[in-house]
């Protein structure tokens, strides 16, 4: 079912990926790590996939923890269905439900970034009774703050707009082969970039690219609106769930003002821990750094490294 | 059928999407149309929320029409719950399909049977044997207190396991989680006197088959299987005890089929609409779906308020000689609806008002110490007509048959008196 990797892949890259079907569809998988560890969910968001976590996998592991990094359909290693009503939030949300249940996740830490955190906390609210912690960075997960770069028509709203947004994120594919190689802070090398790049080579096959953002709610009535508000509503249940919110204060995206709003609505988060010399994708611009982090929370609130 | 209005909670899951809707709902009009018009709009939603269980169906069948959808037809309908097994999914489309065809084209079932070669949906229900563990009966050998014979019945190629007691109108006594029917050994003695006290084992649990995966149980699943045994044991005159899970089921099943029941005794338990239960039962429940393994004896050991001896607390982990045997003990605890979203909450509420006409007697034994269902008295109170007295059972915990089995067995007996 999974594709190949190339050879100039495996040194950046090392791992083998699985799948299991999703919702009629395929969705690859990192899992490394000891099988009876505590599993850990690494989501990314748009136009990323589990490469993302290539710095943290290897110290989450080496501290005992199950490193379970998926693709969400349209990106990665996974199927990419041209058809935006597989693309919603709701149906990520239920690829990732479907993915934990098959895997028989419980105990589950959810770490997410960008999309992978209405994502992972929409899966998680499902199977609340399972998830044992949360790890958020440059995300959100409510209705209420709104920064200025998803508000205004540059870049946003007139980079997706009809007919506009063909071209641009199809045809000069401004985000499928920009995106990290863009916004690295640290010298990305050329293979890392053709990383974040390849799997989107294809014509068409970066639907996901713009038919997700077009799903960001900016108002009432917006796609994807109801199902955010759903998600807000039922953040009080986290309240006995440990949280923790990692940042980079240099996103233009998710700039620091988001990680501030979700301490209001998250009030027993620990954090936000900031990280400078990074942007919108912290975890390639940070990751080494962010991993010890992460571990350490984990260890103290779920009870060392078993 | 027969429809009630989803609550004003439950439609405003409902997210009508217009690209949805263009992409997947708009390729067959005049049958939408026609079960519109059969079943009318709220209807057809419920009948959808009512036949899968899950939000998905829910929110595709509606989208302000009420008709089903192609990815409904075509079974990808696993959003928030697990799909369920296959020959599951088939038996279901099997029943949408005739049931179209009944709106449609008005042919009755009867005749669609008649004149075709469609497999029947019982032919379809058969559990693929490669899933399923069997525990050893020699797991079961010398069991204080419970000499009896096992019997079994198959129900969807599986082997349901009871044991039967005495003789007169049935006395069911429905066990639930992580039990069996070993349970009620100290009550089956005494009632056993009176009727033919019967004790099956639910799937998953005591000596019935164990299926592996966990897509395999629902609460749905567990009321179908009870449901078959009843049949097939063609019970009638029966008085119905359920603890714990052996209420949620039973209840559900004396709605259903009233007829056959003369008398409910309804013990630590409750039939859930949605509504929150209580801090003690979140609390197991969110205990119990971080664990991989449950160490049954010991947690049995814990809940009893009595001491119980090596041998009774090794018969309570008899069923499970490994993990591989627990799905069933350990999903168990997220099946029960908390959420008005979640499966089942919404067939309970329909339930409730059939079981609100009911003028049946009903005794309703609550332990002074159960912290997981106890707050649920007073709700099945207000849902009978004719319930006896209060009746609390003192030093007794939520196993309650185990705390003071002969007491409860002897209240039991005066009120049949």
């Amino acid at each position: 079912m999974l594709s190949p990797k190339p050879e100039w892949l495996k040194k950046h890259f090392p791992w083998q990926q699985k799948s299991l079907l999703v919702n009629g569809r395929s969705m690859a998988y990192v899992d490394e790590g000891p099988q009876d560890g505590i599993p850990v969910l690494l989501l990314s968001g748009n136009p990323t996939w589990g490469f993302l976590y290539r710095f943290m996998i290897p110290v989450l592991t080496e501290a005992g923890y199950r490193a379970i990094a998926p693709d969400w359909i349209g990106a990665g290693y996974s199927d990419k269905p041209r058809n935006d009503a597989a693309l919603t939030l709701p149906h990520h949300i239920a690829d990732l439900v479907s993915f934990m249940d098959q895997l028989e996740l419980r105990n589950f830490v959810i770490v997410g970034q960008d999309w992978g955190g209405p994502q992972g906390i929409g899966a998680a609210l499902q199977r609340l009774e399972r998830m044992a912690a949360g790890i958020f960075m440059n995300t959100w997960f409510f209705n209420d703050y709104l920064g200025a770069f998803h508000s205004t028509p540059f870049p946003w709203t007139s980079w997706l707009s009809p007919l506009v947004g063909q071209y641009f994120h199809k045809r000069i594919k401004i985000l499928s082969h920009g995106g990290p190689s863009v916004t690295t802070q640290r010298a990305m090398t050329d293979d890392e970039a053709r990383a974040y790049h390849h799997i989107f080579d294809e014509t068409d096959s970066d639907h996901v690219v713009l038919s997700w953002p077009r799903t960001i709610p900016l108002k009432d009535g917006d796609r994807g609106w109801a199902t955010m508000q759903a998600i807000q509503d039922r953040l009080p249940e986290l309240a006995n769930i440990p949280i923790l919110l990692l940042w980079g204060p240099e996103d233009e995206v998710f700039p620091i003002e988001y990680a501030h709003h979700m301490k209001k609505l998250l009030p027993h988060a620990e954090g936000p821990i900031e990280f400078d010399k990074g942007r919108h994708f912290i975890q390639d611009d940070r990751g080494a750094d962010m991993a010890p982090v992460m571990v350490d929370f984990l260890n103290r609130k779920l009870g060392g490294d078993q | 059928m027969k429809f009630i209005t989803p609550s004003e909670e439950e439609l405003s899951y409902l997210r009508p999407d217009p690209l949805l809707w263009e992409q997947e709902l708009d390729h067959w009009p005049e049958a939408a149309e026609e079960m519109e018009k059969a079943v009318g709009f709220r209807a057809g939603k419920a009948y959808w929320r009512s036949q899968h269980d899950h939000l998905y169906a829910l929110e595709l069948a509606d989208l302000g029409r009420g008709r089903p959808s192609r990815a409904m037809i075509y079974g990808h309908w696993d959003r928030f719950e697990p799909r369920p097994p296959e020959h599951e999914i088939t038996a279901d489309l099997l029943e949408f399909s005739l049931w179209v065809s009944e709106i449609f084209s008005g042919l009755d079932r009867k005749i669609v049977d008649k004149l075709t070669h469609l497999p029947r949906t019982k032919e379809l229900l058969q559990f693929p044997e490669e899933d399923v563990k069997r525990t050893p009966d020699n797991r079961f050998l010398n069991l204080p207190d419970f000499p009896y014979e096992p019997q079994y019945i198959d129900v969807e190629n599986l082997r349901l396991a009871y044991v039967e007691h005495g003789t007169g109108d049935p006395i069911l006594m429905l066990h639930g989680e992580p039990t069996w029917g070993y349970l009620y050994r100290r009550m089956i003695p005494p009632l056993a006197e009176k009727g033919r006290t019967i004790a099956p084992d639910l799937i998953g649990f005591g000596r019935s088959d164990k299926p592996v995966p966990e897509n395999a149980y629902s609460y749905k699943a567990h009321v179908r299987w009870m449901r078959q045994f009843i049949l097939a044991l063609d019970l009638n005159q029966i008085t119905l005890i359920g603890q714990d899970w052996g209420g949620l089921i039973g209840l559900r099943l004396l709605a259903e089929m009233p007829d056959r029941f003369q008398r409910l005794v309804a013990m630590n338990t409750a039939i859930p609409d949605g509504s929150p239960i209580s801090d003690g039962f979140t609390n197991w429940r969110n205990f119990s779906q971080k664990q991989t393994e449950f160490n049954v004896p010991a947690m049995m050991n814990q809940a009893t308020q009595r001491e119980l001896t090596a041998a009774e607390a090794n018969a309570y982990g008899a069923p499970f000689p490994s993990k591989e045997y627990q799905t069933g003990a350990l999903v168990f605890p997220r099946l029960v609806p908390i959420r008005p979203d979640h499966p089942g909450a919404y067939e309970n509420r329909q339930a409730i008002e059939i079981l609100k006409t009911l003028d049946l007697p009903v005794l309703l034994p609550f332990a002074e110490g159960d912290v997981v269902l106890g707050a649920m008295e007073p709700v099945l109170r207000s849902i009978f007509k004719n319930v006896a007295p209060e009746l609390v059972i003192k030093n007794a915990g939520h196993f309650i048959q185990d705390d003071a089995g002969e007491e409860v067995a002897g209240h039991i007996l005066k009120w049949m008196a």
